[in-house]
């Protein structure tokens, strides 16, 4: 047992790895259909998520703190990605990005479309859309942002965080 | 090049098909400037090979293979759609099949392109390929059981919430 799971973490302590823990957001694209492409778009100088601290793009999941699934997840396409987020080493983040991604979206009745990544990864942020605009990307990231920062170490490594809530 | 691009005239496929395969192929209507011909599933493959081989038709290319499901007829469609590259030609064929028992050979050994498509008829329709050298699910996931694309199909999400929008053909019948 870890000493940080017996003592309080400090104060001074958490804000600073909170803080560099939330600017400093390597992210990986997991860009399905049209929503990828609004991705794309956040990440040009237009928009421009670096002055946020997300840098584009991880080499790989195991080099990304933060996993966008943007686009449409059929059933046979689950598998891989719920492989993807097990690669990511902790602590890592979700953010559902589109309607197809959140529930379905135009979806909801096919018989191909899981609806909704939340039935097989815990999703942080979710931003509504078809697809959302690159501006709602950049407040999806301000409100992980702003959870990261309320965030406990403590709580995080005993495991009682590994399902954050969806709720900031 | 450009003065060997014409295509056959459409009523001239017929024609040509008619005096190789006699009854079993209906004249060839004409459909946006296609040639749609229905064959019988006994002849069908002797059909395919003659618009490949034959260089009146020059059919080179394979576009696409499809199924219609026809409930009210208790029918099923295979539509296999043929181009011809040097001189411009379309031609689709047509099969009929009984709904209940939808067995046609492949045509995957003459197009390969049309062994996927063959696949994917198979798990969306049921439509059995006889000869086909690997008849595995290509774009279901594994566990998946039934044919999605049949419109007797149940999409669950359906049974739980009505479709909210209208059904189609309900706004020409209010006009």
């Amino acid at each position: 047992m870890a000493v940080i799971e017996k003592v309080p973490v400090p104060r001074p302590m958490k804000f600073i790895l909170n803080w560099g823990r939330r600017y400093s957001l390597w992210v990986m694209n997991f860009g399905l259909a049209c929503c990828a492409i609004e991705f794309i778009a956040v990440s040009d100088p237009k928009h421009d998520f670096i002055r946020l601290g997300v840098i584009p793009f991880a080499h790989g999941p195991r080099q990304a703190d933060l996993l966008v699934v943007a686009g449409t997840v059929t059933d046979k396409m689950a598998p891989a990605l719920k492989r993807v987020y097990e690669q990511m080493p902790d602590p890592k983040y979700v953010i559902s990005f589109g309607s197809c991604s959140n529930c379905g979206g135009p979806y909801w009745d096919s018989y191909s479309v899981t609806k909704g990544v939340d039935q097989f990864i815990p999703v942080d942020v979710y931003v509504p859309g078809c697809p959302p605009r690159p501006e709602a990307l950049l407040h999806g990231i301000i409100r992980l942002q702003e959870k990261i920062a309320k965030e406990d170490i403590g709580e995080k490594w005993s495991g009682q965080l590994s399902t954050p809530s969806a709720n900031p | 090049m450009a003065s060997s691009r014409h295509p056959l005239p459409i009523p001239e496929v017929g024609d040509r098909l008619r005096a190789q395969f006699g009854e079993d192929v209906s004249d060839a209507q004409d459909q946006h400037g296609h040639a749609v011909v229905t064959v019988t599933v006994e002849r069908y493959r002797e059909l395919i090979t003659m618009l490949r081989d034959d260089p009146a038709f020059g059919c080179d290319y394979f576009e696409f293979l499809t199924a219609v499901d026809l409930p009210e007829s208790n029918a099923l469609d295979v539509i296999v759609h043929l181009h011809s590259t040097s001189i411009g030609s379309n031609v689709r064929v047509k099969v009929r099949l009984p709904r209940d028992t939808p067995r046609i050979p492949t045509i995957s050994d003459l197009y390969a392109g049309a062994n996927w498509q063959e696949r994917e008829a198979w798990e969306l329709f049921g439509v059995v390929f006889e000869g086909h050298p690997h008849l595995v699910k290509l774009v279901l996931p594994e566990p998946f059981e039934g044919n999605p694309l049949r419109k007797d199909f149940v999409l669950m999400s359906r049974e739980a919430k009505v479709w909210p929008g209208e059904v189609e053909g309900e706004e020409v019948e209010e006009e």
